[in-house]
């Protein structure tokens, strides 16, 4: 089986292990190595359902040492809470890692990003449906986490742009969760204008900026 | 021990420090452009001639020929830097120095602090550093433009790359009196704030709640740490002690808060928020309390405030397509631009701005004496600097 199959077959399992009442476990599957190489994969359809499976995408962040002069201590874990605080009528983010031993899947609903106008974090009403296909998605998905990657063109500041692309994705996980997802499975990152889809400094390439993406976080202990 | 050479100039550095919170500075009416003052050097080359250059004219002097100068600089005749300094007026000295050890551009500095110092009254500030970061233009797997943490002297020279995440690497801010910084960094993952120090090489990541931990700002007692956090779902404005401990929500609202900054008795943060629609600025206690906004005479769209460190004025960003540095006095009122540019950082002085200008993948820092408006650039790495902080 050549590379390009096998990813596809692993997307598939990918499916079938998150699709509801979905018992049988595949048989002849190589767990998924620790890299998965050259991760263009074409995009698999599924006969069992809307959802197109995507090559897996583990993010693909370095993490090396390099040879940087500061040395990184151990990280001090502050993902708890430090004291009573939230009063905005806002539904706080979780305080878990929502992405702890997942897989990260940025292509499914790569066709859903949600594109935003200038300096705006309002969710536009051609934009609604997007989000709607989203929650529908992760209220019958429920082994599913999301992670709504918000982002800013480049034309403010980059302190505001970043808390500008955090308040889009907070937007849209503010929609997701009226429509029914619960709160405590959806997480936001905000990218300010640090990593733009267009790399353009013109209107047409502010405009891919000015979005939220989704990011499914979906469970990788496939057997 | 032996420290390598970039820390040993970052040691001296911290020392001569604290000695600038003594100093009371007087700015003047920042709406009004003041003349440079004049002065003549004689006998001065290369290295030497270069640094005492540009440090006089970021200081707010102009260099000029014998005849029109208020003042003479004088070198000597051995191998280090020396001079003498005259009133031309009066022929007087008002001092005669040699600068021995260390290297000719720090023996420059240190005469041009000397002179900046006896003339004016005010500490030089040649010999301070900032911290910024720099973009090569290269994007890592996921598609995330590369920027990483530097530290240099004030004018460039001595860069030390004090990151190498391959990320997001943003947003330095100083921890007072110590060479230590705060920043962002998207090295685990989503953004989170971590401390470093420079000296030891120490790194803790400190913040790192889901969503957004960024815009790190240190009091200037060194006690507290003012961020941007989402935690609670929205932007807003936290505040903590160093270590993450004592953390401590001040902001409440729906709206983005972003870029913090401190009054100098660390009483009191100045903020943008789009609260009231637009972004504008505010103020509120550090100990908590309501957002109060900074009249800035119509000015809107204001951002990346920061406040001097004689307490006098708020410089900040208004970005309206393009994007220009205003000051505006601390107590609110008609806020004057100044320059072309973004991201300005006082110097210790309470004179110098540091700020960001150019775009498009090519930004440079550069150095506005606010008084004289006379601007110089930081000796550039390749690639794109922003995000200044001067070290006070």
């Amino acid at each position: 089986m050549n590379s390009l199959a096998k990813l596809g077959l692993l997307s598939l399992v990918a499916v079938l292990a998150i699709a509801p009442g979905c018992s049988k476990k595949p048989k002849n599957i190589t767990p998924i190595p620790g890299s998965v190489g050259s991760a263009t994969a074409p995009v698999t359809v599924v006969p069992t359902g809307p959802i197109n499976r995507p090559p897996i995408d583990y993010g693909g962040r370095p993490l090396g040492p390099g040879n940087n002069p500061g040395r990184l201590e151990q990280p001090i874990d502050t993902s708890t809470p430090g004291g009573p605080g939230n009063s905005t009528g806002s539904t706080g983010l979780p305080t878990g890692n929502l992405g702890d031993g997942r897989i990260e899947d940025a292509a499914t609903f790569a066709g859903a990003t949600v594109y935003f106008d200038y300096d705006k974090s309002a969710v536009k009403t051609s934009e609604a449906s997007k989000v709607t296909t989203v929650a529908d998605f992760l209220k019958s998905h429920a082994e599913a986490n999301l992670k709504v990657a918000g982002h800013a063109d480049e034309r403010g500041t980059e302190e505001y742009n970043r808390a500008l692309s955090e308040r889009r994705a907070l937007a849209v996980r503010e929609q997701l969760i009226n429509g029914g997802v619960p709160a405590d499975r959806i997480t936001t990152e905000p990218y300010g204008e640090d990593k733009p889809a267009d790399p353009g400094h013109d209107e047409a390439a502010w405009a891919k900026n000015r979005r939220a993406e989704f990011i499914l976080l979906l469970p990788a202990n496939l057997k | 021990m032996k420290f390598p050479p970039f820390l040993q100039t970052l040691a001296v550095c911290a020392t001569i420090l604290p000695a600038f919170a003594q100093e009371i500075v007087v700015t003047g009416n920042t709406a009004k452009k003041q003349p440079p003052i004049p002065i003549t050097l004689t006998g001065y080359a290369d290295e030497a001639e270069k640094v005492l250059k540009f440090d006089l004219y970021v200081a707010g002097f102009e260099i000029v020929s014998p005849a029109q100068a208020q003042y003479e600089l004088k070198a000597g005749k051995s191998a280090e830097v020396q001079g003498t300094l005259l009133d031309t007026g009066n022929k007087h000295a008002l001092f005669a120095r040699s600068y021995p050890g260390g290297t000719t551009r720090a023996q420059a500095h240190m005469l041009s602090d000397d002179v900046v110092k006896a003339i004016t009254g005010v500490p030089g500030i040649a010999r301070t550093k900032i911290a910024y970061k720099a973009q090569s233009g290269l994007r890592n797997a996921a598609g995330e433009n590369i920027g990483e943490i530097f530290v240099s002297d004030y004018d460039g020279a001595n860069a030390f790359q004090a990151t190498e995440d391959k990320t997001i690497a943003t947003s330095p801010a100083w921890v007072p009196g110590q060479l230590a910084l705060f920043y962002t960094s998207y090295r685990a993952g989503g953004p989170a704030v971590y401390s470093h120090n420079l000296s030891t090489g120490a790194r803790t990541r400190v913040f790192a709640f889901n969503g957004q931990n960024s815009s790190a700002a240190i009091s200037p007692d060194g006690t507290k740490v003012a961020l941007i956090l989402s935690k609670s779902g929205s932007p807003d404005l936290w505040v903590a002690n160093l270590d993450g401990s004592g953390l401590r929500q001040l902001t409440h609202t729906p709206e983005p808060e972003s870029s913090p900054c401190w009054s100098p008795d660390s009483k009191t943060i100045c903020l943008t928020s789009t609260k009231d629609g637009r972004a504008q600025l505010y103020t509120i206690p550090a100990s908590g309390g309501e957002l109060r906004r900074l009249a800035t005479g119509g000015v809107v769209n204001c951002t990346e405030p920061d406040w001097s460190p004689d307490g006098t004025q708020i410089a900040f960003t208004r970005a309206s397509g393009e994007f220009t540095i205003y000051l505006v006095g601390a107590g609110g009122g008609d806020a004057k631009p100044i320059t072309a540019g973004e991201d300005p950082s006082w110097a210790p002085n309470s004179r110098t701005i540091v700020f960001t200008r150019g775009r498009d993948g090519a930004r440079r820092l550069s150095l506005l004496d606010v008084p004289t408006r006379q601007v110089k650039d930081v000796a550039r790495l390749s690639g794109s600097c922003s995000q200044p902080s001067w070290a006070k």
